[in-house]
């Protein structure tokens, strides 16, 4: 009786390498060390899970992020996907908003591209602080909304976000542009050295502005018609 | 050559490299020469137009092979069942919210996984293919993609951006498809804007590697995948967001379609009865059967007085004094009957459902009253028993549904389904004429037992001997008190679900004494 088997016999399995599986293979790697990376900045900062946004805490959270994040190489791809890996808990076990936002700015600051395109608009989650010192020659531009501190700092980059912004928008920003295409929530500018701030739709409310313009739907409204500050309008 | 010799010389090479598919013998049709072919039921058709023109530019017998690969792998590889086609559809339907392009993107996603596969595991004249292939703009971008994965010139102008990253998706990780459907989609999204914008203008919306509808599945696939789709991955909402999506081409493929020839329309399919069809049908309820017998002959009953003309045979001589004559004599009134015999078997059953406004919506979330109610009536159905229907709120009020004794599943559906959401009273008399129209039938009562008139049914179900089997919804002092009530009664049995794993714990028709054997 003829085995069945028989026509296998000589049959293997041919697989060749094809450029995909490097490429997953290095992805896979960079994520890692981006995982890795965020895990060490918990661990330094957040020993009690609970994260104040203070001046100094910023500070001290961006130093540390700095020197993890110098450490690897990776690419604008890489910060995107960190942020949806952040956003479900396969991976990371837990999302600290305050400072995965300054570890993504950090990124953000330090990646290799000039121009950063991130496609939030499946996040389940906002991201605070995004932004935060983004540098001269550096642009963002985040499709979805942010959450609140967003862009605070700012040292001449230009961030976009194509969506909503929430309160305390460019706080404390020194120079560079921020866009944000529909609305913003109070204290927009707060403590803000200059820069420009552009809303395509509203602007909930102001901060104590110290220097630099705000733009409401084309408009200027800081300085020349100066608003009372965290006033609904 | 032509095509179908082609297709002869190479069908057993093709065969054997993929490891001899359950697939038969592909055809070559007079179709559309933009389309290369199409998968229908398992049975790959090459388009001799297609064919044609790429052979012009390429070996005929390369296009052929590399055509069948490709059909080949969709049904080894990816989608490889409805069920995941219809997963990967969800996933690209959340990120682009727009059904058709959603549709569009799973089956490029299909595409790409598949083709990558077949590339990297199999020799494969693909690539080649690929080169050839007229190309729109979105098909341009994936060649890119496939000149990146596969490190192969197919003469694709690179979107670098967009290109890389695609390249980044782990296609060929069958366990992160879903997100890697995701992102695939978030990456085309703005793509297939615009080509279905230009699609618009030109009036080209055709994929040249053939459109992957409902075609490739049969029915059996079909009900399996929604049955998979219903059970593993998602609640009632997204079931029946995604059931709608494929509505039309369901009743295309004539899915849902009971009975034979006719006219008329048919009924509607509903998403919410096919979701609880689905989850029912997971699931299975034991039913203790009674030791019931039809004889099927006739039994002699009651007395009556004989006529003439009457047959004798009837007569009951010991009554009648041995006397033929009318008015004294005495003959015997038959009638067919089940007795108790030695084989059993089970009674149909009457299904009380409590659809007031303490029940969930079964049209908005997942209802385990309904859920439970459909496994039973299945449970009944599947043993060759009739099921009746009581669906009721405020019944005195005009809260309620009732079916007759019936086998049609769709029907008992449809009413298991009817939400009132009003009060809870139930109309015990309504209950008689169902209770006659069968032999001493099973009663499965589902209902958190927050009835207005919970003593009136209460007394009610103490007066029949019928096998009751009631399921309570929760834990309250109503379900306490209707428990307290009837625990002495042996033939009631009781249930509490809190959660879709507790209705197979339900036995239904499970009278105690028929197992403690104390009778």
């Amino acid at each position: 009786m003829k085995n069945p088997f028989d026509d296998f016999k000589e049959h293997r399995m041919r697989e060749r390498e094809i450029p995909l599986d490097s490429i997953i293979e290095s992805r896979d790697t960079v994520m890692s060390n981006i995982i890795k990376g965020y895990e060490k900045l918990l661990e330094e900062e957040v020993k009690e899970l609970v994260w104040l946004v203070q001046y100094n805490t910023v500070i001290k959270a961006y130093t540390l992020a700095e020197k993890v994040v110098k450490e690897f190489d990776y690419r604008a791809e890489d910060i995107e996907e960190f942020c949806y890996e952040l956003d479900s808990t396969d991976k990371i076990p837990y999302l600290i908003t305050g400072p995965a936002g300054i570890y993504i700015s950090t990124l953000c600051n330090y990646v290799k591209e000039e121009e950063i395109y991130l496609k939030l608009n499946d996040l389940k989650t906002q991201i605070n602080l995004l932004g935060y010192r983004l540098p001269v020659g550096k642009k963002v531009i985040v499709e979805g909304n942010l959450g609140d501190f967003t862009g605070i700092g700012l040292e001449g980059g230009e961030l976009v976000v194509e969506g909503n912004a929430k309160n305390y928008t460019g706080a404390g920003m020194k120079s560079g542009r921020i866009r944000v295409t529909k609305n913003i929530g109070l204290h927009t500018g707060e403590w803000m050295m200059g820069g420009e701030v552009f809303v395509g739709g509203r602007v909930r409310g102001m901060g104590k502005i110290v220097d630099g313009k705000v733009y409401e739907d084309n408009k200027l409204i800081y300085p020349r018609n100066y608003r009372q500050s965290n006033v609904y309008y | 050559m032509v095509p179908e010799e082609i297709i002869k010389k190479i069908w057993p090479k093709v065969r054997k490299k993929h490891l001899f598919p359950e697939i038969p013998n592909p055809k070559v049709s007079e179709g559309s020469e933009n389309v290369a072919l199409e998968l229908k039921n398992k049975q790959i058709t090459i388009n001799a137009g297609f064919h044609d023109k790429i052979a012009r530019k390429m070996d005929a017998e390369a296009v052929v092979e590399a055509l069948l690969d490709h059909g080949i792998s969709h049904y080894t590889f990816c989608p490889w069942d409805f069920h995941t086609h219809l997963r990967l559809f969800a996933e690209a339907k959340r990120v682009i919210k727009d059904k058709d392009r959603a549709k569009r993107a799973a089956g490029l996603f299909m595409d790409v996984v598949a083709d990558t596969h077949c590339v990297k595991r199999k020799k494969t004249p693909l690539p080649e293919l690929y080169k050839h292939i007229d190309k729109g703009k979105v098909d341009e971008v994936i060649a890119s993609l496939y000149q990146r994965i596969w490190g192969v010139d197919l003469g694709a102008k690179e979107d670098e951006g967009v290109v890389r990253r695609l390249a980044r998706i782990p296609y060929l990780d069958k366990k992160q498809w879903d997100k890697s459907i995701q992102k695939f989609s978030r990456v085309i999204k703005v793509l297939l804007e615009a080509e279905e914008e230009q699609d618009r203008q030109s009036g080209n919306q055709e994929n040249p590697m053939g459109e992957h509808g409902l075609d490739g599945y049969t029915l059996e696939e079909i009900d399996q995948g929604l049955r998979d789709f219903a059970n593993k991955d998602v609640g009632l909402k997204e079931f029946k967001e995604t059931f709608e999506d494929f509505k039309e081409e369901l009743k295309e493929a004539g899915y849902g379609m009971e009975g034979g020839m006719g006219r008329g329309e048919g009924s509607p399919l509903d998403a919410d009865l096919i979701y609880y069809m689905k989850l029912a049908e997971n699931y299975s309820v034991p039913i203790k059967k009674v030791p019931m017998e039809k004889r099927g002959h006739l039994n002699p009953h009651s007395h009556c007085p004989w006529e003439i003309g009457r047959p004798f045979q009837d007569v009951d001589v010991w009554t009648s004094f041995g006397k033929i004559m009318p008015g004294i004599t005495q003959t015997w009134n038959k009638i067919e009957g089940s007795t108790f015999g030695e084989r059993e078997a089970v009674p149909d059953c009457i299904i009380i459902i409590d659809s007031s406004g303490s029940m969930t919506n079964p049209r908005k979330n997942l209802s385990h009253a309904v859920l439970g109610a459909a496994c039973a009536s299945d449970a009944y159905l599947r043993n060759d028993a009739e099921v009746a229907v009581y669906n009721f709120s405020d019944a005195p009020m005009g809260g309620k549904a009732i079916l007759d004794f019936t086998s049609e599943r769709t029907k008992i559906y449809g009413i298991l389904c009817k939400y009132f959401g009003g009060g809870t009273a139930l109309n015990l008399n309504e209950l008689d004429p169902l209770l006659k129209a069968s032999e001493k039938p099973d009663i499965f009562i589902i209902t958190d037992m927050k009835i207005t008139n919970l003593g009136k049914v209460i007394g009610y179900l103490n007066t029949i001997d019928n096998r009751i089997t009631a399921v309570y919804i929760g834990e309250n002092t109503y379900a306490l008190r209707f428990r307290e009530a009837m625990e002495k009664k042996k033939n009631v049995s009781f249930y509490n679900v809190t959660k879709k794993e507790d209705i197979p714990k339900i036995v239904l028709g499970k009278i105690r004494e028929y197992f403690q054997g104390d009778l």
